[in-house]
């Protein structure tokens, strides 16, 4: 009986403790639910610091929350539903999966509950439920990638000297084929890949990997395959099989298309020592990241990886809240917001107006 | 008399918990108490729900049941698959998804009675394959089901929500648990459950064809976790490939909560129901307090750590009361 009592009065003080981390709610200040699509990379979590200065500047209060992994579809929607039923003045969403909170957006639309989209938003959203989208162009950054890779001479070198009977292979890796955000990613850097090539090698270059992005070439011969990655989960673990199996075929250039794959590729190369370019085993391949982080930061900077592609998490952050208090101030705002996207090397990354876009 | 006092006071423990939790949130969340929120404590739980029912049985034999999850994402894949990529009417794939959790439910059984594999390994095994396997058959592409108001989204309706908003999956997850209810206390399947789990061998000498049986354990809770798959999918309407796996563990915590022993022998469905419903609470409550998620997964590991504690105060009064 005590005993009970004992493991009763435990669970109750452990939940009532809840109640001092619980950020306090004033009726007054409006309140702006976002709910993110992650939490485990850095880029979030600056995402939520430029929301919060937003929040500050424009005296709002704001919740941030996303599921614990990009896979939990379920998680989101019940955190959906559950920001839906704190009645909040606005929500700033990045959807997993449109269909999933189609729905949602509905319900919200009926509410008079504006959503802005945030991040890689709510692609193919029904109609007039997305006030407004701050993120970044997705397919102008793979395509960013693209051209910076076929841009480095030895890469173009390649290129221009494959053969049918010496292909060479070009990879993306993408931790899935889902997201809007990196779908467009593998969409731009493929399509401007396909590009290039096609033009120094016509008929020659065919896409392979995987059924979305898939191509045969022109001919019917291949001197550039470029091959599409998808890891069988976003688990750093099946990135890191994607990122082994991808070397395994001997690549010229790789270009990871999130810090999921990035990380993989890092972790199937001894977190990048293999890609030294003097000493490492793969001291030829030539390796194109996105977003930054501590280990992809390092890489860059040793030169393992040739340079990376990075958005602006903190305006990304910022841009949302400040487009939810103009929309419920009854401003006009542009269906989308471009918050930009830059390539820097080990030579740029310290000008301060990259350096400022980085995070550890 | 003093004895008897006890037990009962076990018995209600966890739904006083439950009213407690309701009350506590109901008072310190954001507009906690309010349809909007009791909704989505009953939406957020179908699928937990049936997961539970089904393994409720399972682990009354004794048993364990790891596979409930990816079970249930392979089958809502399959279903999706083919809704997509095959063009089956709707009925069909509904029918799928359970025919294929059901036949993944009856391997387990073959594995465990007939070629008598610990649960654990049989099920740790159909797990991971039951994951792979829906990556396989969908080429590891997300399956949607349709979605409201599209020509098939009837299926939405008729299982989650009226068009006016009404959660009617509520009364099939009620009506089903019925069913399970009268399933375990009332027929020879519950009868031997019950005997296969508190002492297999002398179920044995008592007659009881034991591997047959529990093979149907298995495949009932395989049925269940096709039953979870429909409803999974018409709630979230996405099914991504290779997910699944720690979905098993919301259905087992729900049991264990709801103070089924993990021995075997003993259990009730009417504590699994009341457990998935202190998850439920749990997390809808921390959520309308404003706290982000790894706050919700912290206290329901607490609360399953508090349950097994109970589970363990449990069978030494009722070793107390045997002598």
């Amino acid at each position: 009986m005590k005993k009970l009592l004992v493991v009763v009065s435990v669970l109750l003080i452990l939940v009532s403790l809840s109640a001092f981390v619980a950020p306090a709610v004033a009726a007054d200040t409006p309140y702006i639910a976002m709910i993110s699509k992650g939490f485990q990379h850095k880029f979030w979590q600056t995402v939520q610091a430029g929301a919060q200065a937003a929040a500050e500047k424009y005296g709002v209060k704001i919740t941030f929350d996303g599921p614990p992994s990009e896979s939990d579809i379920s998680v989101q929607v019940d955190m959906l539903n559950a920001a839906m039923a704190n009645n909040p003045a606005a929500l700033c969403l990045a959807a997993l999966d449109t269909e999933s909170v189609t729905e949602q957006l509905n319900t919200c639309k009926e509410k008079g509950i504006p959503v802005i989209g945030f991040d890689s938003g709510v692609p193919n959203a029904p109609e007039g439920s997305i006030i407004s989208t701050a993120s970044t162009d997705n397919e102008a950054a793979g395509a960013l990638a693209a051209d910076q890779m076929a841009g480095i001479e030895k890469v173009m070198a390649a290129i221009t000297g494959a053969t049918k009977d010496a292909p060479i292979v070009l990879s993306v890796i993408s931790q899935d084929a889902t997201s809007a955000s990196i779908t467009g990613r593998t969409t731009g850097f493929v399509n401007r890949m396909y590009e290039i090539c096609n033009e120094k090698q016509p008929g020659l270059v065919a896409v392979t990997g995987h059924d979305k992005w898939k191509k045969a070439s022109e001919s019917g011969d291949v001197a550039i395959e470029i091959l599409v990655s998808i890891a069988a989960s976003t688990s750093v673990t099946d990135c890191q099989t994607a990122a082994q199996a991808v070397i395994q075929r001997g690549p010229v250039g790789i270009f990871c298309t999130n810090s999921g794959s990035v990380d993989g590729m890092l972790s199937a190369t001894a977190d990048g020592s293999d890609l030294d370019r003097e000493k490492g085993r793969y001291k030829d391949l030539v390796v194109i990241g996105f977003d930054s982080g501590a280990t992809l930061l390092n890489a860059v900077r040793n030169q393992w990886f040739h340079g990376a592609v990075t958005q602006d998490p903190y305006m990304i952050g910022f841009y949302a809240v400040e487009l939810a208090v103009k929309t419920l101030n009854g401003e006009k705002v542009d269906p989308i917001v471009d918050t930009g996207c830059q390539y820097y090397t080990y030579q740029n990354m310290d000008d301060p107006a990259i350096a400022a876009l980085l995070y550890e | 008399m003093e004895k008897n006092k006890k037990f009962n006071f076990t018995k209600i423990l966890a739904p006083i918990v439950l009213v407690l939790l309701y009350l506590f949130f109901s008072i310190f969340g954001r507009n906690f108490f309010s349809d909007d929120y009791l909704i989505n404590i009953l939406d957020g739980s179908y699928y937990i729900g049936f997961m539970a029912i089904g393994v409720t049985f399972v682990i009354i034999t004794g048993g364990i049941d790891l596979s409930l999850g990816t079970t249930m994402m392979c089958a809502a894949l399959l279903g999706g698959a083919a809704f997509n990529s095959w063009h089956w009417p709707m009925i069909w794939c509904l029918l799928l998804v359970v025919f294929v959790a059901t036949a993944i439910g009856f391997l387990n059984g073959v594995l465990v009675a007939y070629l008598n594999l610990p649960p654990f390994i049989a099920t740790l095994g159909t797990q991971m394959m039951g994951m792979g396997f829906g990556a396989i058959l969908t080429r590891v592409q997300t399956m949607r089901y349709p979605t409201f108001g599209t020509p098939e989204g009837w299926f939405k309706n008729f299982f989650y929500k009226t068009t006016a908003g009404f959660p009617v999956g509520i009364f099939w997850l009620f009506g089903f648990f019925l069913i399970a209810l009268i399933l375990l206390s009332k027929t020879k399947f519950g009868r031997y459950t019950f005997a296969i789990g508190s002492n297999r061998e002398a179920a044995r000498l008592s007659g009881i064809k034991i591997n047959p049986w529990l093979t149907g354990v298995y495949t009932f809770c395989g049925f269940c976790c096709g039953l979870a798959g429909i409803f999974y999918a018409a709630v979230y309407t996405s099914i991504i490939p290779s997910t699944g796996n720690g979905m098993e563990l919301l259905g087992i915590a729900g049991v264990v909560i709801g103070g089924t022993s993990m021995a075997g022998g003993t259990g009730t469905l009417v504590g699994t129901l009341i457990g998935v419903y202190i998850m439920s609470v749990l997390k809808q409550g921390l959520m309308s307090m404003g706290l982000q998620s790894h706050w919700q997964t912290f206290f329901t590991g607490v609360v399953v750590i508090g349950a097994v504690l109970l589970d363990q105060y449990r069978l030494k009064q009722g070793a107390k009361v045997k002598k």
